[in-house]
This record gives C-alpha cells, sequence and structure tokens, in this order.
C-alpha cells in the first residue's frame, strides 16, 4: 500500500524532526518595537481612562439594589425614570427589552419601591422580573476577593511555568524569564481589557461597560486563555531549542512563532466564533460578559505571539544566560 | 472513566423511559442519586428562578460554641422552610471560622415571601403586666410589660385551626411541655384572679404575645409603647393581648387569637413550631430572578451554544477534512461525557457556569487542533501515517498538558478564593478541562488510529495535508 509523502520526500528517508523553515516569514523579533508600540497606543488611554474615571460598578461590587422589572402595558422609558424619580432616587433606568427596564438604586425598601412602580406605571410580571439587593460587607468582600484570586492565579501560573521550564538551557533563571514574560503578556491583556471596558463604561457612558462579577469572570478566563496561548509558542521553543541547536536564540524564537501561528490563530477564530454567537444572541446578561471575552482573547492571541516572546528574548538579552 | 460517566448517565435515563418518569428534573419521591438513578441537570437559581438570600449572624450568645450556635440556627430555618414546601431548597453555612453566615437558596419564592418567612427573628415572648408609676404611655398608663421565662423552646406542638370555641376565624393552638405548662398555669392563675378583682379592661387581667419584644424595647416604654403595641402586621410587635377572663390554665393547653387569617395563623405556627432563631441577623444580600426570565436564558445560552457547536463543527470539517469530521465527533462525545458528569456529581449549573462549559469546549477544540497541525508537520516531514500520529499526539501533548494544567491552576484558585457569583464557573471549567484533558489525548488519538487504518481514509485529499 502506497504511503501518503508530500511530494519530492523520498519514503525511505528517515523522518527529520519538525523544524523544516516555513516559506513564508514575518521578523517578528526583528519589528518588536513596532508591536510593542501598537499594544501601548491602545493600552495607556485605557489606563488613563482607569486611573481618572474609574470604572462603572455594578452592583456586585458597588452595592445597592438591581432591579429588572418587565411591566405588562409596555411603558416607555420616560414614564418609568419619572416614576424612579419620583421616589427620590436619581434615575438610573435602562430599557432591555419589551417592557423590560433595569433600574439601579441606592439602598432602598424593594418591596415599598415595586409597589409604588407598580402603582404609578403599571402591573409588573414577576415571572420575568428579577431583583438583586448587595449590601456594602458583601460588595468590599467581592472586590478584595477579586484582586486576591487574580493575583494568586498569577502567581502560581507565574510558578508553575517556571517549573516546567527549568530544564531548558540556563535552568530556573530561564524557567522564571519564561514564566515573567508570560505574566507580562497576561498583564497587558488583563489592562487592555480592563482599560477598554473603563472607557466604555465612564466615556461613553454604556451599560455594557459595567463590571460586574461576570466581567471579574471574563478577566480570568483571558488570563487562563492567555497564557494558554503563550504555552503553546515557548512549548514550541522549548522543543526547538533541543532539537536544533544550530541556530541563535532569536532565529529559535522566530520559527516557532511561525511554526505555531497557524494553530494560535485558528483556535482563537473558533473561540471567537463561538463568542460572536453569544454576544449577538445570547441574551443581554451575557453580552457584557461576551464582548469582554472576546475583547481578552484576541489580546491575548495578539500578545503571546507580538508580545510575550518578544519579551523574551529582549530579557534573556538583558539577563544572559549561558549555552 | 469516561464510559463510566456515560453508562451510568445512560442507564438513569434508560430507567426513566422504563419507568415512565418524566426525562428532565427532579422526580419527587426518589432521592437524588440513589445509585445514580436520579439524574438530571441541576440548575442555579438564576437559571430556575427564585430567591438567593445571604445572612449576616450577629450577637452571638457569650461563652457558646460559635458553630453550634450556626447549627442551631441553620436547623430553625431548615424547619421554617421545609414547612413552606418549598422543592429542593439549600440553607449552608459559611463565614468560615467565624461561623456568622448563611446562605439560603429558595427556588420559586420571590424575595418579599422569603424575608417574610425569613426576616425576622420571630421570638415568641409572652408578658405579664406589672405596675410602673413612671409609665404614661398607652395602653395601660401606670403598667408595663414584663418579660415571662416562657419561651417557644417550651412549645411540644403548634398548629393553625379555626377558633374552637366560635368556629369563625383563624386561631393558633399550642400545647407547652411540663416545664412550661407549670409556668403558664401561675401566669394564667394570676392574671384570673386580676380579672376578677379590677374587672376584664384591666391591665393585669392580660397575658400578651408579642414577637421579639426585648429588654431594650421596654426601658423605652414611654417613647415605644405605642408603636409596639400594635400588630406585626403593620409594624409593631404585638401578636395578641388575650384576657384571661375564663379561668386559669392548667394543662399548658391553649390557642392565641390575633385576627389572623389562614395564612398568617399557619405561618405563626410554622414559626413557633421551629423554634427561635438563637441569635439575630442581618440580610447582607438577596437576589431573586422570575421564573421565565431564568428559562429565557437557558434558552438563550442553549441556543448560542449550538450555534457556536454547528460553526465550530463547520469550520473543522472544512479545514481539516475527515480528521476534522473525527475531533467533531469527539467533541460531541467530550459534551456528552462533561454534561454526564455534571449530572453525577451534581454540579450545580448557573449562567456563570454554562460560560464556564461553553469555554471548556473551545480549550477542548484547541487540543484537537494543537495535535491536527501537529499531524500535518509530521507528514510533511515524511512519516507514514501511523507514525505521523502517534508523533502528533506525543509532541503536542506537553502544549496540551501544560495550558490545560494552567487553566487548572486559575479555576482551582478560584474554586477555593473567589466570589460566590464566580465559583458555578470556575467549577465548570475545571471538570471540562480534566475531561478535555483525556478525550483529546484517547478518543482523538484512537478514532485517526482506527479510521486511518482503512485505505479509503488515507487519500490526501481527505485529509487535507498536500494543501500545506
Amino acid at each position: 500500500m502506497a504511503e501518503l509523502t508530500r511530494p519530492g520526500v523520498a519514503a525511505e528517508e528517515p523522518a527529520r524532526p519538525a523544524v523544516a523553515a516555513p516559506s513564508r516569514r514575518l521578523d517578528v523579533i526583528g519589528r518588536r518595537n513596532i508591536f510593542f508600540l501598537i499594544s501601548l497606543v491602545i493600552i495607556i488611554p485605557g489606563i488613563v481612562s482607569m486611573v481618572v474615571n474609574g470604572f462603572q460598578l455594578g452592583i456586585d461590587f458597588a452595592g445597592g439594589n438591581e432591579f429588572l422589572l418587565t411591566f405588562q402595558n409596555n411603558p416607555t422609558q420616560k414614564q418609568v425614570e419619572a416614576a424612579v424619580a419620583s421616589e427620590g432616587v436619581t434615575p438610573f433606568v435602562q430599557q432591555s427589552g419589551q417592557g423590560s427596564f433595569i433600574i439601579k438604586t441606592p439602598q432602598l425598601d424593594p418591596n415599598k419601591f415595586q409597589s409604588d412602580l407598580e402603582r404609578k406605571v403599571g402591573p409588573i410580571d414577576g415571572n420575568k422580573s428579577s431583583f438583586h439587593q448587595v449590601g456594602a460587607t458583601i460588595a468590599g468582600e467581592t472586590v478584595t476577593a477579586a484582586a486576591l484570586s487574580i493575583a494568586a492565579a498569577s502567581a502560581l501560573i507565574l510558578l508553575y511555568l517556571a517549573f516546567r521550564f527549568r530544564r531548558v538551557q540556563g535552568g530556573w533563571t530561564a524557567g522564571f524569564q519564561f514564566g515573567g514574560s508570560a505574566l507580562l503578556a497576561l498583564l497587558h491583556d488583563v489592562f487592555l481589557l480592563c482599560g477598554i471596558f473603563s472607557i466604555l463604561g465612564t466615556v461613553f457612558k454604556l451599560h455594557i461597560g459595567e463590571i460586574d462579577s461576570l466581567f471579574l469572570t471574563a478577566v480570568l478566563t483571558v488570563v487562563g486563555f492567555s497564557v494558554h496561548d503563550t504555552i503553546v509558542v515557548f512549548d514550541r521553543i522549548r522543543e526547538n531549542m533541543i532539537v536544533s541547536s544550530r541556530l541563535t536564540f532569536e532565529q529559535v524564537v522566530n520559527l516557532s512563532i511561525m511554526q505555531t501561528a497557524a494553530r494560535s490563530i485558528i483556535t482563537s477564530f473558533t473561540v471567537v466564533l463561538v463568542l460572536l454567537s453569544l454576544l449577538l444572541f445570547g441574551g443581554d446578561t451575557l453580552k457584557g460578559f461576551a464582548l469582554a471575552l472576546l475583547i481578552g482573547i484576541i489580546s491575548g492571541t495578539y500578545s503571546s505571539i507580538f508580545n510575550a516572546t518578544p519579551l523574551l528574548v529582549v530579557w534573556r538579552r538583558l539577563q544572559p544566560v549561558r549555552r | 472513566m469516561l464510559i463510566f460517566s456515560l453508562l451510568v448517565d445512560g442507564a438513569g435515563y434508560t430507567y426513566r423511559v422504563v419507568n415512565h418518569y418524566p426525562l428532565t428534573g427532579s422526580v419527587p419521591g426518589l432521592p437524588p442519586n440513589l445509585n445514580g438513578w436520579q439524574l438530571y441537570n441541576h440548575y442555579g437559581l438564576d437559571l430556575k428562578g427564585g430567591t438567593d438570600i445571604q445572612l449576616q449572624l450577629t450577637n452571638f450568645p457569650a461563652g457558646q460554641d460559635r458553630a453550634s450556635v450556626q447549627s442551631r440556627f441553620i436547623d430553625v430555618i431548615q424547619k421554617r422552610v421545609n414547612a413552606l414546601g418549598v422543592s429542593e431548597p439549600t440553607v449552608q453555612p459559611g463565614g468560615g471560622g467565624n461561623h456568622d453566615r448563611v446562605e439560603v437558596q429558595l427556588p420559586g419564592v420571590s424575595a418579599a415571601d422569603a424575608l417574610k418567612l425569613l426576616g425576622r427573628r420571630d421570638k415568641l415572648v409572652v408578658t405579664k403586666w406589672v405596675p410602673d408609676s413612671s409609665i404614661t404611655s398607652m395602653p395601660f398608663p401606670g403598667y408595663k410589660p414584663q418579660i415571662t421565662p416562657l419561651t417557644s423552646d417550651m412549645l411540644t406542638n403548634a398548629y393553625a385551626g379555626l377558633n374552637p370555641q366560635t368556629s369563625v376565624g383563624w386561631v393558633v393552638n399550642f400545647q407547652y411541655n411540663s416545664q412550661g405548662a407549670g409556668i403558664f398555669s401561675q401566669l394564667t392563675t394570676d392574671a384570673y384572679s386580676a380579672c376578677q378583682s379590677q374587672g376584664p379592661t384591666a391591665a393585669q387581667c392580660h397575658i400578651t404575645n408579642w414577637l421579639d419584644l426585648s429588654p431594650d424595647d421596654i426601658a423605652n416604654w414611654n417613647t415605644k409603647g405605642v408603636e409596639l403595641y400594635t400588630s406585626v402586621d403593620q409594624g409593631g410587635k404585638l401578636v395578641s393581648d388575650p384576657t384571661i377572663s375564663n379561668g386559669p390554665i392548667p394543662n399548658g393547653q391553649g390557642y392565641i387569637e390575633g385576627n389572623f387569617s389562614q395564612d398568617t395563623a399557619k405561618n405563626l405556627a410554622i414559626l413557633l413550631n421551629s423554634g427561635s432563631l438563637p441569635v439575630d441577623f442581618n440580610v447582607l444580600s438577596s437576589s431573586e430572578v422570575g421564573a421565565s426570565l431564568g428559562a429565557q436564558s437557558i434558552r438563550l445560552s442553549v441556543a448560542a451554544a449550538l450555534l457556536g457547536l454547528i460553526v465550530v463543527i463547520v469550520f473543522m470539517i472544512a479545514f481539516y477534512r475527515l480528521p476534522g469530521l473525527l475531533a467533531s465527533l469527539a467533541l460531541l462525545c467530550y459534551a456528552g461525557v462533561v454534561l454526564a458528569v455534571f449530572r453525577i456529581v451534581p454540579v450545580t449549573l448557573t449562567l456563570a457556569g454554562l460560560a464556564g462549559f461553553i469555554l471548556s469546549v473551545g480549550m477542548a477544540v484547541d487540543a484537537n487542533v494543537l495535535i491536527f497541525e501537529r499531524f500535518k508537520e509530521e507528514m510533511r516531514a515524511g512519516r507514514t501515517i501511523g507514525a505521523a500520529v502517534d508523533a502528533a499526539v506525543r509532541r503536542a501533548w506537553p502544549a496540551i498538558r501544560d495550558s490545560n494544567t494552567s487553566t487548572l491552576i486559575t479555576s482551582l484558585v478560584l474554586i477555593f478564593a473567589a466570589p460566590i457569583q464566580v465559583k458555578g464557573f470556575a467549577v465548570t471549567l475545571a471538570i471540562g478541562v480534566l475531561v478535555s484533558l483525556v478525550s483529546a489525548i484517547i478518543i482523538t488519538h484512537n478514532l485517526l488510529a482506527i479510521v486511518l487504518n482503512f485505505g479509503w481514509a488515507r487519500t490526501s485529499s481527505l485529509l487535507g495535508v498536500a494543501r500545506g
């Protein structure tokens, strides 16, 4: 039976390790400064916005009440706003569907508020409504737990990567260079995502830019995914460093990027497809989540190719390890 | 493990079909997960509708073990919830070493109704009235209430019923134990003699029932008395204020009148039966989701997930041809196994949990893509098909292992440290990643190896290799 082989390669030739240089090449390492610059251009406005404006906080973090009320008589936004304002509350009212409104208030008696609105606007369908009340204690704890879990997850990932990459030339030092570069790329994604949401929420005042626990979930997912992407490239570098000792480190890195780029882009593309379907059809509660993931995944793919690996090269130059 | 999960899950559904049970949801009367027979998707409150309340316990009595106070608190809440007839309620402890948190989840109950049941400490307080010349306040100037040692813990039974004398209106019947009966007998004897000597309007003729009346309230009787002496429904603390004009009650048996409706009488009976809560509490957060809103979330998420799955499958087949088809099969197996694991554990699915599952599908796809890209490379490098499959799986493994491990690390951190809303996400993601580690290696690898044994499968157009 004829074995399938690539044209031009004799079947009896022993299999070569898969390091053959691909035909098309993009010199990522040589042009690293351009890619760093692109990242900075996107990140810096976000950081400025985070420092100056902060975030539009959801009730998970800010505390207070959030109602989703569905009125059976399909009132206008103006009617609902007027009714909320007459309760002595600055109205935050947003229409979310046929007769449905999201209303945010500070702490108040939810039952009285709801029955007052029913009297002033019209009957509420309790089956299609929701109500969340978060006290200041819980809100504070959520913020602490969020910060803590991101820090702990980052530290553990750094340690794990250092452990996994300790066998490349340079030992633990090199291990921490790999882990550290992955971590920096990860922080890149976290800052980029938070920055964009800060701008969406405070500059454009969009509800989708609101920070809640679901957004926190998205950030942590992006952390996982970003590292995921970076590790695939780093794993290839680790392998190529062993099988092709003739190449310089820069060459090995560039080769590895080229070899894994197809996979990174294909995977991200499939995830982007799933997220787009969530964003378009996934219902109101999931839209912000899907958008956050979408931004994060795209950023994660970019940063693993164009930030993490060039950073590794720069780091290795600044802190050379003996070959 | 995978086959086991599918077998148990499949057997569970077969059992249901054979016995004509509905295919989804909990079947009443069957305990959950009885040998794995009772399997269904467990949905969180944000998907099936209901109320979730976090309580902060305060004013722990000094010198008592906090953990046991907390568990007594939970017992009482549990009794109240069970008496309400809610399906699958959960009452669980929290607050770590402080033992000062309790979370109550009530499917299908509105926040207002839930708080009616839980929102007060609801300690039954029985008072007599004693002379105090400094009291100017109504209802009895010159008298203030004095708390008697009777507590609802001394009740052996309480139940709602029609007024046994008039058969009109609802009352709450009660029965004290011997200790309570003794105290109650003394109280009613004293009150009866006051009724005889001073007439039925006299303060000392009354034995008054309150909810949560505190010594502090009595100390400020002149300012707060009128407000407190109004019925519980109207914001006061008064339950009933009968006169003991028919004679002492020696056997500890009686009933409370108080303008009850059937519901309010039943509620009070529930509260009395369940005993009083050992500590006070505040509501930290409460969250209510309407049932059809939750159902809509499920519909939309499932639709989005299915659409995403179809798009991914079409894309994989278009891009990778035969291996893509095999990967899609593996992906469907994967999704089946994960859902089976969710039902067996069981994992309660929330909106965030569904998101975690969808994400894990994405990561499972990634493992397959890694293997196929590697397979193409190995083929180009001139390996035979069999060797290329083995090499692809072997060489893709470190990347799959390391990337999934780091995701696993993140999700484990989340399970232990993250805010409660994120935990559901972390659990489903962790399970998904663990299963995908196994499925990518075993299912995809074996499917590839088996199918590529057939000669027809080895054409380059089916493998999509020559294009590269």
